[in-house]
């Protein structure tokens, strides 16, 4: 965050073509912010505090980032490379092209510095892991430890909340009260937390990324954080791990400048840090049109607002406040040199001309694909939605194929948070359900 | 020059699918081992979803790409240190 807020776009060069790459998802996910952080190679850098005197260094090859030799792969393969073919005429060929890609590449440098201490390994027997601390993982959180059981609860980021942290998020009050009475995201998050508290039998762990999940008589969830490597063995599982944010497929989709919506809100809402100005926001949802809203109260220059929604407060608020809004349009292109300029959009139906609008930064909304992976591991089935992805199939009630996995909220396809608030609570009481018949 | 980018770690574009694709790669495994596409730092956490879209919409159907690619264990690139801890003696472990 606080290389974006120096002014630095372009992180490093990707591996084949060597375009420019600059960080887009902002949650540790993505490839885009990988550098080499005090001699250690491969450091997803968004996830990193900044210290003093840190050294942070780019990871391309000679003579830099900013002018890299190999970039001219990128102008001379047209629209694609085939590696398998290449140089393979005759084995001279190949290992001259071979030695020069590695001399210029940059990559594979290995550490300088000497590898950190190893941490102690926990190994501990567990009722319940949920794995995840989002609105879905919290609300199961919540309910199964109001039922009296004791879990532990695995969360990749430093702080519990998921969705509930970005400042776009906006819940409907659960209990049937009028559909205009929403509250935010945050003071949701709140409340849960403040229930968290009072609750027993609740241990949480931040920071700790569940990496993989063994299937067998009981679960072996491996998890692992800066400090120690869990390796749990649980009875049960409720599974809350999410959606990976996603960038629409279309020209130069992956120029530095780009972001996702929730990656924006992240940096602007939660850092306070503004990437270029001005700025363009392109999503149908509520979240993307409040994210735009947001971003126009506090100031900053929106060159456009690209949506399909045509009524709304937000909409009607960023009319009022100058900022042009354009109805069915999709992204058809970015350009720039090493960083975003402008992005340029057709219109659906294809009556009216093309859109260019100029920007430093832009945020596109994009089906987030959900985070299928652990349940996959762990045995559960797993089923394909044109719209979002792979997702782990359930019923309602959070069940999924393996009698003693749940799983719930966006991992489970695409929804509201509010229905991952309560799809949360669904599966919590089923595990606690399914503890009780077992006991009894 | 434009491209289209499906995955950014391994730089696969959609003209590297389009042609992966004519060359017979017609299932999501073999089109993952060909063109590399989520074997990348992210493991598929950015391109697996456009992936299987792209094959279902050529060949006009979900039902193609009902199972996802094999994903295996772990989910992020992790260093190697963090395991070559020793137990710490804390839990109930039976052996």
């Amino acid at each position: 965050m606080c290389l974006i807020a120096a002014g630095i776009d372009v992180f490093g060069r990707s591996i084949k073509y060597h375009r420019p790459r600059g960080p887009w998802c902002l949650s540790g996910h993505c490839s885009g912010c990988l550098m080499r952080i005090d001699g250690i190679p491969n450091q997803r850098s968004c996830e990193i505090h900044c210290r003093s005197g840190m050294l942070v260094e780019r990871q391309s090859g000679w003579p830099g980032t900013g002018f890299d030799m190999l970039r001219a792969v990128d102008w001379l393969s047209g629209e694609r490379l085939d590696h398998h073919s290449m140089f393979t005429s005759s084995s001279t060929m190949n290992r001259l092209a071979a030695r020069i890609v590695r001399r210029f590449s940059g990559y594979g440098d290995p550490p300088s510095a000497d590898p950190p201490a190893a941490v102690p390994m926990r190994k501990q027997d567990a009722k319940t892991v949920i794995i995840g601390a989002g609105a879905a993982g919290l609300s199961a959180a919540l309910a199964l430890a109001s039922a009296g059981h004791e879990l532990l609860l695995f969360e990749s980021s430093r702080r519990v909340g998921g969705r509930l942290l970005d400042a776009a998020t906006s819940i409907s009050e659960p209990g049937g009260r009028a559909d205009d009475q929403i509250e935010s995201g945050w003071s949701c998050l709140q409340k849960i937390e403040k229930r968290l508290a009072d609750s027993s039998g609740i241990e949480t762990h931040t920071g700790t990324g569940v990496l993989a999940v063994y299937p067998g008589e009981r679960f072996e969830v491996l998890a692992s954080n800066l400090e120690q490597t869990f390796l749990v063995r649980a009875e049960r599982l409720i599974i809350c791990s999410g959606a990976y944010e996603q960038l629409p497929l279309f020209a130069n989709n992956d120029l530095p400048g780009l972001f996702g919506i929730r990656a924006l809100d992240r940096l602007v809402c939660g850092y306070g840090v503004v990437p270029g100005e001005p700025l363009v926001v392109v999503g149908d949802s509520e979240r993307a049109l409040r994210l735009a809203d947001l971003l126009a109260e506090n100031d900053l220059t929106l060159s456009g607002v690209v949506t399909k929604r045509r009524e709304g407060e937000a909409i009607d608020r960023l009319r009022a406040r100058g900022v042009p809004v354009f109805f069915d349009y999709k992204p058809t292109g970015a350009r720039g040199g090493r960083r975003l300029d402008r992005i340029e959009l057709a219109p659906a139906g294809g009556l009216e001309a093309d859109l260019i609008l100029d920007c430093r930064a832009c945020a596109i909304e994009a089906p987030a694909a959900p985070a299928y992976e652990l349940a996959y591991h762990a045995g559960c089935r797993v089923g394909f939605a044109s719209d979002s992805g792979y997702q782990v199939t359930t019923e309602g009630d959070g069940m999924t194929s393996h009698g003693n996995i749940f799983a719930a909220g966006h991992c489970t396809g695409s929804r509201s948070t509010e229905e991952a608030l309560l799809h949360g609570e669904q599966a919590g009481r089923a595990c606690a359900l399914s503890i009780r018949e077992e006991e009894s | 020059m434009s491209k289209t980018i499906v995955c950014r770690c391994e730089d696969v574009s959609l003209s590297d699918l389009e042609d992966a694709f004519k060359q017979g790669y017609h299932d999501l495994e073999s089109l993952k081992r060909y063109t590399g596409f989520s074997t990348g730092f992210c493991q598929g956490k950015g391109c697996t979803a456009h992936a299987a879209r792209f094959l279902a919409g050529l060949q006009g159907g979900d039902d193609m790409v009902a199972d996802p690619p094999r994903v295996r264990p772990l989910l992020h690139p992790t260093p190697a240190i963090r395991f070559a801890g020793e137990d710490d003696g804390g839990g109930e472990e039976n052996t």
